[in-house]
């Protein structure tokens, strides 16, 4: 799987007409110094050569090191960045998630009143809105014009207190994080609440129908306990599958939610990278998406198993 | 019977707001259950036999409404509703709250099974766990006795290594066994009344006999009553005392079984034994009832089974039977007994259409009824 994202990748990359060295150097510049370049970034050599050479390294670990960026190892370079947008990503999808499942889940018990139409009238914008209009308009009221949240920079929440301007000690580093975290949580928020919603309710509708749940209230099971365990539970596959599948939009999200809020992350990472045709670094973050995807759907399927007992890895029945 | 009944049913309409119309499912019916007896429900899919059931237990839920009717059980009101002219429903003062209905009826008294084993228990729990927590909800026993309460009915309903089996997911479990399952959970919490929709008919023969052997055993243990939803004349004659016949949301014919089936007086219940197919018989020679069953909405004028029934005269169009009395003990709604006194003798009798329904001679063509 790997490997495949990797050889995909790397050919892509080298099939983009144009040259990094040149574009870093600017025009005018003599041939032997961007030979000399050249062969220190191992462009020189052959394709089949560069790719074998890629790939050993990969399996070390070694992605290379960036052009644009003088030589710093790629791998430096994102995980220097990876924080930032992980915590983008996360306080977005426990905004999603809190806000969504239960709304989902009370819009379908409450079907066809008032409570749903509403909720699904927000899912439905939610989900038809571009999410950097979402960020430039969030930035133009509450920023500009209400100042009252900030709109460019993110705070990571473990920063030392003497890198944070106007932070004495780590409980107000805290909070400037939570501060800087708002507008682009609900940039990049509202699209997964709004997808999330929408599956949460309509799969909760479907097994509200179902006769295990008819049976559990004609034994005097309560509404609530009804709703919170009977049907919850079943209705959360197809909201997983969903989740997991968030997770890949949401990356493609922060790059723009990056860009919209000044952020520097993996978003706007590769953005400099594909400017600048950066080989190393355009391979190193699209192969670091790639394992992000995967991981999403080894999370989804992980967590499938665990919430329905009929799926079991490893074969057979138990 | 003089003593009273266990279950009273009056007047019960449950309607569905659907955006092509309204759906009376279950339109003005009436039944009583006795003690010990076994009633059956009878009728075609769709008739509305599911949501007659329901009704009674109070679970119908949005687009449906159950808009007027009384219900009693032992004493109980658990339903006393009515509509105002302006369409608004009335609930009278007596009748159980939703926590009364759950914390003395459902389960407790009046237990469901339901049509469908593989759908009807929740895939996400196991067994036990699901069967503890019914017991836990109804009878005060502690978690370690319930458990050890549901391991016991697991036994007695047949289900071999119960306490193994306790653990496993009801996907582990064949249609028979669930259906096993689903009957411990009607016993687990010993009502007088069990309600069981069609709890065969997903299961294959042999396997149906064992379920319907173990509910004969358990009748006699118990002395429940049971009522007996399904469209299978077959189980019918074996294990019901009395019988009800529904036809789209309205009873046609309210008879002991032995009458049913041998001094049938209603057509739509003659043409319901015919389809009952008879081993000595090829398939060939099987009579299904002509024509389909008309959906709720589209209900027809008249007497409701008018464009099927061989019997049916221009008065059927448009004359409503209700149910009454034809013989001792025996109910039915058609025009052609003279209880009626709608003058269907005199009524020129209706012929059959290119579509297979009954019309008026005159509004059909030249040769007018085929075959
Ligand atoms: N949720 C619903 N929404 C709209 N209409 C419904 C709903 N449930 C039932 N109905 C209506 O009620 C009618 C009777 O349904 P019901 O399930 O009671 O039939 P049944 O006699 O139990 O049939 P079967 O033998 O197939 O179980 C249906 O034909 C349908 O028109
Ligand atoms: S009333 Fe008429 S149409 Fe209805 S069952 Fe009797 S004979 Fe048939
Ligand atoms: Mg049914």
């Amino acid at each position: 799987m790997l490997i495949g994202i990797a050889t995909i990748t790397f050919l892509l990359v080298n099939a983009m007409p144009g040259d990094p060295v040149r574009i870093m150097l600017g025009p005018g510049t003599d041939q032997a110094t961007i030979d000399a370049v050249q062969s220190r970034y191992g462009l020189d050599q052959p394709l089949y050569e560069r790719y074998f050479n890629y790939m050993a390294g990969v399996a070390q670990g070694d992605l290379g090191n960036s052009i644009h960026y003088n030589g710093v190892p790629v791998t430096e370079k994102i995980l220097e960045r990876l924080p930032v947008t992980l915590l983008l990503v996360a306080s977005s999808f426990t905004l999603a998630i809190s806000m969504a499942v239960p709304l989902g889940a009370i819009a379908a018990r409450r079907q066809n009143k008032a409570t749903d139409h509403v909720s699904r009238i927000i899912a439905l914008i939610g989900v038809s809105t571009p999410s950097f209009w979402i960020g430039l308009m969030l930035i133009i009221v509450f920023a500009y014009q209400l100042n009252v949240f900030p709109s460019s920079g993110l705070i990571m929440p473990w920063a030392h207190p003497s890198d944070v301007p106007q932070a004495a000690n780590r409980i107000e580093v805290l909070g400037s994080s939570l501060y800087h975290l708002v507008l682009p949580t609900i940039t990049l928020g509202t699209l997964q609440t709004a997808a999330i919603m929408r599956i949460q309710r309509s799969s909760m509708l479907e097994v509200l129908n179902r006769d295990y749940i008819t049976l559990a209230q004609a034994y005097g099971v309560s509404s609530r306990t009804v709703l919170r365990k009977h049907a919850l539970r079943n209705a959360q596959l197809p909201v997983v599958t969903i989740i997991g599948i968030q997770l890949t939009t949401a990356l493609g999200g922060a790059v723009l939610t990056e860009t919209v809020f000044s952020i520097n992350g993996m978003g706007t990472l590769i953005i400099t990278a594909v400017e600048s045709q950066d080989y190393p670094l355009i391979m190193g973050v699209t192969l670091f998406f790639g394992v992000i995807f995967v991981v999403g759907v080894l999370i989804t399927d992980l967590l499938y198993a665990y919430l329905d007992p009929r799926i079991t890895y490893g074969g057979g029945d138990h | 019977m003089t003593q009273d009944p266990l279950l009273s049913v009056q007047n019960v309409t449950t309607q569905f707001v659907t955006e092509e119309g309204i759906v009376r499912a279950v339109d003005d019916l009436s039944f009583d259950v006795h003690r010990g007896e076994t009633l059956g429900l009878v009728g075609e899919s769709g008739a509305g036999k599911s949501v007659a059931i329901r009704s009674i237990m109070r679970l119908i839920s949005s687009p449906g409404e159950i808009v007027s009717g009384t219900i009693t059980y032992k004493g109980h009101v658990i339903l006393d509703r009515s509509q105002g002219p302006d369409g608004e429903v009335r609930d009278g003062e007596a009748m159980l709250s939703e926590a009364e209905m759950r914390s003395k009826i459902r389960g407790r008294e009046i237990a469901l099974i339901f049509q469908d084993p593989m759908e009807s228990l929740n895939p996400v729990f196991t067994i036990g766990s699901q069967l503890r927590e019914f017991i836990e909800i109804n009878r005060d026993l502690s978690n370690a006795e319930a458990k050890a309460e549901a391991i016991e009915l697991l036994r007695e309903v047949g289900i071999p290594e119960a306490e193994s089996r306790y653990h496993e997911y009801p996907h582990q479990f064949s249609g028979g066994m669930r259906q096993r399952v689903l009957i411990a959970m009607a016993l687990a919490c010993k009502p007088d009344l069990i309600i069981a929709d069609e709890p065969t008919t997903a299961l294959d023969v042999t396997v149906e006999g064992q379920i319907l052997d173990l509910i004969e055993q358990l009748k006699t243990e118990y002395e429940t009553s049971f009522i007996w939803v399904t469209h299978d004349m077959g189980v019918v004659a074996e294990i019901c005392d009395r019988v009800n016949v529904m036809y789209l949301g309205e009873l046609i014919e309210q008879a002991p079984v032995d009458e049913l089936f041998h001094e049938t007086k209603h057509p739509y219940t003659e043409a319901l034994l015919r389809s009952i197919p008879k081993p000595h018989e090829t398939t060939g020679e099987f009579d299904p009832i002509r024509g389909i069953m008309p959906d709720g909405m589209n209900a027809p004028s008249g007497c409701r089974f008018h464009p099927r029934c061989p019997d049916a005269r221009e008065v059927c169009m448009s004359v409503h039977p209700d149910l009454r009395e034809i013989d001792d003990g025996q109910n039915a709604a058609c025009l052609k007994y003279d209880v009626f006194d709608a003058d269907y003798d005199d009524s020129p009798p209706l012929v059959v259409d290119e579509n297979g329904e009954r019309v008026p001679a005159e509004t059909v063509e030249s040769v007018g009824g085929d075959d």
